[in-house]
């Protein structure tokens, strides 16, 4: 690796906390780069090594696509892991397909936005899950993968427990201690006789997980102790590194375990003081959604950043809206998000349809509104009314081939925007020329139907269509961001816009709700349940061992 | 050429197809009735708008003499549909009712029964807006034997007259062109009388398919029937063989004089793992696959392997994600199109009896040839075993490949 990664705060003077634009650039020591990622951003998220849904040609027409976050836990059902075993300059990039020139990779231990119950971590591992059970992942182990793979970036080794309940005192210093030593070892020399790394630098982009559970005070510890100065020991660890801080490139927060032990929390209070739980309160206006979780999350953040300059880069795996996602922006100052709702969507035949800034008028073909008013953020296209609509997937947006007059930019995704391809494989001699060198034309839209046809037969190609047109949503929403920022008044315009955005859509997510239920329905319809499937995923392998070869 | 039932191919997009150097998919008028229904395809402007493809709907795979630039849509009663795939299938064979009238069966969808005539089929196909249009036949399947063959040959006979005038009526005779399927089971008495009947329409339709196989018949018994329709049937009208898939069938086929073909196989064995390639199918699911940082073919031109889509990943991904059905079935999709590409180049150069040889050489290799491909082949004048002293032969339908299903 030993690329460089540079990130920029643009102006570079900023407040601690606040909103911020940004921008990433990647060198690597081949010389291969990436272009320019401004911030705020979000990454693709992966699963199995592959953004789901996409083949590699889709993935390469999908410019959405510039930062994909891998996790690295399935590989772990073969020891030792086949990426480690891949020849070539960019091992992690080739592997999975993914173009040098075009792709940031961050490799990170476990799928971040799973949230299923798993053993606890140990003294010296933590605990993974593959489709053959758990695995146990040393943080030494951990170094010599990503010295092989050679991520863009590294997510550091943490104990982050996944708890329902509130955390001991001493459990949570156990979890800082592990984590401080774990991200010591994967920043300390690495032996160069092993590697080939002639110089004595830590050769890796390192994200190091803010731990500290639901305590401001743990938090700030645990942050604290990477910006002291190190002494003896721990200093010749990480020589020459005199701070931990000193060889980290930015701050991950993961929201499922802090969500999880704000929650619970908040339960543990209310049962104290003998009342009942409270439920996300919502005000009558529709415009208030800083709720006391809110504030909690943002209290916690912002202990966890205080020790730090505000240069780095900050991320957050695991939002759950993009309210939530404006939100970070406007408070914290968090520069890039992944964001699994956006692939949730695609996988429940959701195409998503907002915009930020919220666009000045709905149309007929734009989602529908809850009683209280509140737009959903796409169609859920699972349903029977959308079998004869024949609009395109999103009214805030245009298709190349239909460009309206009005404020609506062009989705550029392969479902609104569909391209015929530039090049068709000539198989035979005899082929028709014709067809051969046709050029590429820009086709209408894909319409709501035809992938509301297409989810009730099972053809997996609904699927693609919406990912890649999510991902086209969410970039854009990103995008928005960035040009109210850049504005004038960009701050002050920003926060109005917020308000608007959280005021206009539907935070509580009905829409995906719905189409929890479509979807579980049809795959009953379909004979052979989900759970039939998740089964037959927990058996593959085995199948696959016993079959001769 | 591939199947697209459902209006797409499995898990590709139109776009993605056609760069794969395809120009014509199949679809199935029957499904498109029941779903999205003929309502919907009529608002979206036919099925190629639907679908957002704007090439040809049924490939013709087809010897370069007779080079179709048409479009079809095959519609086909019920026990020919065992290439669909899904559950709607299972549950129509069951309820499926063969009247002089028409088809009647119980909608999979709401359970209310559902008649397709012989008129109302042809006029869907009118309304989707196909060029190549198929009537209605009444199949049995290949393994029926006994009066109820007879009844249902002589029924489709019945059947393609009606076809037939309500197409000639209809007024898009001369922009449609309406195919005849042959039927007669596996009795060569029965397809002979199928075949004098419909040569005697010939003047009326524009191709032949040869239905009523690939439902489980013995292969030596297929091919058979296969060279009989083929060698009747009159030479100016191409012919489509329905349902048959394995490369092998591809090629034997073509050799006996067949045009056209429509196959699931490719996309089906996909899903399942099953790469094929020049060396014989690959099971991507084998744990002997799991290191392996080849791509299913070097030489193959597919995005796939193009792209270095190694087998390890392609192992990694198999059955858990559904980009690995993605990359392995435009490969597969790929590889039938070269091998029915390499046919037809062959033909051209008058080299077909070697590129058969060098094919099942390569794809059979040690494991052996199968028996009916050289009986088949022997009987059009090539000698798979010529040169080939030492080739292994074997009976049965010779598949052997590492399969899982
Ligand atoms: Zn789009
Ligand atoms: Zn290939």
């Amino acid at each position: 690796m030993a690329s460089t990664f540079s990130f920029s705060i643009i102006p570079s003077e900023v407040a601690q906390f606040g909103p911020r634009l940004g921008s990433i650039s990647l060198c690597r020591r081949d010389g291969s780069s990436i272009p320019e990622i401004k911030t705020p951003s979000f990454m693709a998220g992966c699963s199995r090594g592959v953004v789901p849904h996409l083949s590699r040609d889709h993935v390469k027409s999908t410019a959405a696509i510039r930062w994909a976050n891998i996790p690295f836990e399935s590989f772990l059902e073969r020891l030792p892991p086949v990426p480690t075993l891949q020849p070539g300059p960019v091992p992690l990039h080739t592997f999975l397909g993914f173009q040098p020139d075009r792709h940031l990779l961050s490799l990170c231990a476990r799928e971040p936005s799973d949230e299923r119950e798993i053993p606890v971590n140990g003294k010296g591992f933590i605990s993974t899950l593959c489709v053959r059970g758990v695995r146990k992942l040393t943080p030494s182990a951990w170094k010599s993968y990503a010295l092989s793979c050679q991520p863009d970036i590294v997510v550091a080794l943490s104990d982050n427990p996944l708890s329902q309940s509130n955390q001991s005192q001493k459990r949570v210093t156990k979890s800082l201690e592990r984590s401080t030593a774990w991200l010591a070892n994967l920043l300390g020399p690495v032996s160069s006789a092993d590697h080939g790394y002639s110089d004595t630098s830590h050769p890796f982009n390192v994200l190091v997980n803010m731990v500290g559970g639901v305590e401001e005070r743990a938090r700030k510890a645990f942050a604290e102790a990477l910006v002291e100065t190190l002494y003896a020991k721990d200093q010749q660890q990480v020589h020459p590194l005199q701070r931990l801080d000193e060889g980290i490139t930015g701050y991950v927060f993961e929201f499922i375990p802090l969500l999880r032990s704000i929650r619970a929390r908040t339960v543990n209070n209310d049962r104290t003081n003998n009342t009942p739980p409270k439920i996300p309160p919502k005000s009558a206006d529709g415009v208030s959604l800083d709720n006391e979780e809110n504030q909690q999350l943002a209290a916690l953040l912002k202990a966890s950043l205080s020790p730090f300059p505000p240069t780095k880069v900050r991320v957050v795996y695991s939002c759950t809206s993009p309210h939530q996602i404006l939100r970070l922006i406007r408070d914290i100052g968090i520069d890039v998000f992944d964001a699994p709702f956006v692939h949730r969507a695609a996988d429940l035949g959701i195409a998503l349809d907002f915009r930020f800034p919220v666009p000045s008028t709905f149309s007929p073909s734009s989602p529908r509104t809850r009683e209280d008013g509140s737009r959903d953020l796409g169609h859920n296209l699972f349903n029977y009314a959308y079998a004869t609509d024949s609009s395109r997937l999103a009214s805030s947006f245009n298709a190349a081939a239909e460009p309206e007059k009005g404020e609506n930019p062009i989705c550029p995704c392969l479902a609104c925007s569909p391209i015929s391809p530039s090049s068709h494989l000539e198989l035979s001699s005899a082929e028709d020329q014709e067809f051969v060198k046709s050029p590429p034309v820009i086709q209408p839209p894909y319409r709501r139907a035809y992938i509301h046809h297409l989810l009730h037969t099972h053809e997996m190609s609904s699927h693609s269509l919406l990912a890649m047109h999510n991902l086209s949503v969410i970039d854009a929403f990103f995008d928005g961001i960035r040009q109210v920022l850049g504005g004038p008044d960009g701050d002050g315009q920003f926060i109005k816009e917020v308000e608007r955005f959280c005021a206009t859509y539907d935070e509580q997510l009905e829409v995906f709700r719905e189409a929890e239920v479509d979807w579980s329905r049809v795959e009953l319809e379909r004979g052979k349940g989900r759970l039939a499937r998740e089964k037959e995923k927990q058996t593959q392998n085995d199948t696959t061992s016993t079959v001769p070869s | 050429m591939p199947v697209a039932t459902q209006a797409a191919i499995k898990g590709l997009t139109p776009q993605q197809v056609e760069a794969l150097g395809i120009n014509l998919i199949l679809n199935n008028t029957y499904h498109l009735n029941l779903r999205p229904g003929m309502k919907i395809l009529k608002e979206a402007g036919g099925a190629h708008k639907f679908q957002g493809w704007r090439h040809n709907l049924l490939t013709v795979e087809t010897f370069p003499s007779i080079h179709l630039r048409l479009v079809c849509l095959v519609t086909r009663s019920i026990d020919s549909l065992q290439d669909s795939g899904g559950f709607q299938l299972v549950s129509l064979s069951k309820f499926t009712k063969i009247t002089e009238e028409g088809a009647l069966f119980a909608s999979p969808f709401d359970g209310e029964p559902t008649m397709l005539t012989p008129e109302e089929s042809i006029s869907i196909q009118h309304t989707i807006g196909a060029d190549i249009i198929m009537q209605l036949d009444d199949v049995v399947s290949s393994l029926t034997v006994g009066p109820r063959v007879a009844e249902a040959t002589q029924r489709t006979i019945r059947w393609l007259d009606r076809c037939i005038e309500t197409h000639q009526k209809s007024g898009k005779a001369d922009v449609q062109n309406l195919f005849a399927i042959v039927q007669g089971g596996l009795d060569p008495e029965l397809r002979d009388q199928c075949l004098e009947e419909m040569i005697k329409r010939k003047d009326r339709v524009a191709g032949y398919a040869i239905g009523g196989l690939s439902g489980g018949e013995e292969k030596d018994v297929f091919w058979r029937i296969i060279k009989q329709c083929a060698d009747k049937l009159p030479e100016d009208r191409p012919r489509y063989s329905m349902g048959i898939g394995f490369a092998e069938d591809l090629l034997v086929c073509v050799a006996l004089g067949v045009d056209m073909a429509d196959c699931v196989f490719p996309t089906r064995t996909a899903r399942f793992g099953v790469a094929l390639t020049l060396n014989g199918p690959i099971n991507l699911r084998l744990s002997k696959h799991e290191a392996d940082f080849r791509p299913i073919d070097e030489s193959c031109p597919c995005p796939t392997c193009v792209s270095g889509t190694s087998r390890a990943m392609l192992h990694h991904i198999m059955t858990l994600e559904t980009a690995a059905a993605h990359a392995v079935t435009q490969h597969n999709l790929v590889f039938q199109a070269r091998v029915m590409g390499g046919a037809r180049d062959a033909i051209i150069n008058g080299t077909f009896p070697q590129y058969l040889k060098d094919f099942f050489a390569n794809y059979f290799g040690d494991a052996g040839y199968p028996e009916w491909c050289v009986n088949a082949l022997r009987s059009v004048g090539v000698d798979l075993l010529d040169g080939a002293s030492q080739a292994k032969v074997v009976s049965g339908s010779g598949a052997k490949w590492e399969r899982v299903e």
